[in-house]
């Protein structure tokens, strides 16, 4: 199998069959060291069995799996393996009665680590919940420990399946700041979400995933510049009239004073020329409003879908 | 740390979650069974409550060892997996055996105070009186415990959700211990019916465990149903390790 050697992560050809139902239709990425990678799609498109498989706890019905060179689904290197990753699942239940602090300590020693308990659990903001139950911690805080868990034995690839999902802003927050600090100390992670402003703010690279399969991948920027469309500029001006360079800028149309300008790229450099054209004018501009193109634009071009109807509550 | 000082830490945690911390856990493996030793005493005892306590004693701690097997493992371990917990730990370096050796562990120190407790009514309400070679009594409790902890395993392993985990194990444990010679006498029954009950393990277990240690009989005695309790564990384990899945 052919991969690049720095490749942390490497999936090819991955498909994952329940009986007829084809969850996986032949994914392949990879996910570089230090670099956070995200599985974007809508809930049901196939993240979660890609990210299962990667952790071992699915087999591929074909493809191969290569996580810091090791196949997950081989049983002696995924014993290998568990050492060196960090996943917070989808759905991690803990034990309603364990202190979280317990749960740290237990898991530090599965690992056979010793860690700074106030450290880990400030991290995650749980700094004075250690002695609360898991049963009466909320679904964020629950969250928060299993980010915890993901990470006290300092792996060097971190798994997170919708980690943010149900999580309140300042769990997202959290979440989003530790994810950032474990990529800058060279983790590679790994995280699927349907939230495109997640996707937009935290990951290095994005796979778009729908109905199994692979539909788009790149960087956020690339992936808006290829399939976000034009940039919009709208404003009214009275006695506003083109001239030939701001004509050749993009689509032009207009009604009675109001203008609109439908540009490809550099909108920046449109406004300005828009602005110095009716400062010679001696124009005033009113509503001046731009609309750049983001990731939801591009995910419902790439896809025809909106993510829309998928609540931030929704947790599966 | 070691994995010895893992399995101790995680056996203790198991107490700590799934015991003191759980009301209804401590009502139904210690108040329920006292409360039917003493029920049944009086009631099955008529004048004579320490003959009846004497029978009882070694029944009831029986039935736990039942119920010890079939809720503590079987239906434990079908619930963990349901609630996702089991996958959360196959993800972590923790051996496999150190996970099992832990619940049964707990479980084992558990049956112990139970089998204290129940002896200690036995001995200051009713009189009841130990006979056994307290050695040969731990080595059949052990054996029994043994055989339940992997007849429960396979349930635990085979069957995928809590709900029909609960309905088997209650559906066993119950008149299992009702036919088994925990809370009255298998003689009752007609002849051949109390013939075929004892080709149960649990009739067996109950028997020897009763014999050994209220009346004094030798273990040498039950040779042949002490191997076929091992065989019983032998076999169940091999199933349950064969079925046994994390997900």
């Amino acid at each position: 199998m052919e991969k690049p050697l720095s490749a942390a992560i490497a999936v090819r050809d991955l498909v994952k069959k329940y009986g007829d139902v084809e969850a996986v239709g032949g994914v392949s990425f990879e996910v570089e060291t230090g670099t956070i990678f995200g599985l974007l799609g809508r809930n049901g498109a196939g993240k979660t069995t890609t990210l299962e498989t990667c952790v071992g706890l699915t087999r591929p019905t074909s493809g191969e799996v290569r996580v810091l060179g090791l196949d997950p689904s081989r049983r002696r290197d995924f014993q290998a393996l568990r050492k060196r990753i960090g996943v917070q699942l989808q759905t991690t239940s803990l034990p309603e009665k364990a202190k979280a602090r317990e749960i740290l300590q237990l898991y530090a020693a599965y690992y056979g680590v010793r860690v700074d308990l106030p450290e880990i659990a400030a991290r995650v903001g749980l700094e004075d919940k250690l002695d609360r139950l898991v049963g009466t911690m909320s679904g964020g805080e629950q969250q928060r420990l299993a980010l915890a868990l993901a990470f006290l034995h300092d792996p060097e690839v971190v798994f997170l399946d919708e980690p943010t999902a149900g999580m309140d802003a300042f769990g997202r927050r959290i979440l989003w700041g530790e994810v950032t600090r474990l990529r800058d100390a060279g983790k590679a992670l790994v995280l699927t979400t349907h939230y495109i402003e997640e996707a937009e703010r935290l990951c290095d690279e994005i796979c778009v995933v729908q109905a199994g399969k692979v539909v788009a991948r790149g960087t956020p920027a690339a992936l808006v510049a290829q399939y976000g469309g034009d940039a919009c500029i709208d404003f009214s001006a009275r006695g506003f009239t083109l001239i030939p360079e701001l004509d050749r800028l993009g689509r032009w149309t207009h009604q009675a004073e109001s203008w609109a300008l439908a540009v490809h790229g550099d909108a920046g450099h449109a406004l300005g020329a828009i602005v110095a054209h009716a400062n010679t004018l001696s124009v005033a501009i009113d509503e001046l409003d731009l609309h750049r193109p983001n990731l939801e634009d591009a995910f419902i071009a790439i896809t025809g879908e909106s993510l829309d109807d998928e609540k931030p509550s929704a947790a599966a | 740390m070691s994995t010895l000082a893992v399995l101790g830490a995680q056996t203790r945690a198991n107490f700590t979650w799934y015991f003191w911390r759980d009301g209804e856990m401590i009502f139904w493996s210690l108040g329920i069974p006292v409360f039917f030793l003493l029920v049944f005493s009086f009631a099955l005892g008529a004048n004579n409550t320490r003959t009846a306590s004497t029978f009882l004693v070694p029944g009831v701690i029986g039935a736990q060892v039942l119920s010890s097997g079939f809720w503590g493992i079987g239906a434990m371990l079908a619930t963990f997996r349901e609630k996702k917990l089991l996958r959360r730990v196959y993800l972590t370096p923790l051996p496999t055996w150190v996970f099992f050796a832990a619940l049964v562990l707990y479980r084992m120190t558990l049956l112990a105070a139970q089998a204290l407790l129940l002896a200690l009514v036995g001995a200051f309400v009713f009189g009841v009186r130990f006979t056994g070679n307290p050695f040969e009594i731990a080595f059949v409790l052990i054996l029994g415990a043994a055989t339940f902890v992997s007849l429960g395993s396979v349930i635990g392993a085979v069957v995928r959700s809590t709900e029909s985990a609960n309905n088997i194990v209650s559906v066993l444990t119950v008149p299992l211990a009702f036919l088994s010679d925990a809370y009255f006498p298998i003689d009752r029954f007609p002849k051949h019916i109390g013939q075929i009950l004892r080709l149960l393990p649990s009739t067996q277990f109950i028997d020897m465990l009763r014999d050994v240690a209220m009346y004094g009989a030798p273990l040498t005695h039950y040779t042949v149903w002490i191997l076929i309790l091992v065989v019983w564990t032998i076999g169940a384990t091999a199933i349950s390790a064969r079925f046994f899945r994390w997900v």
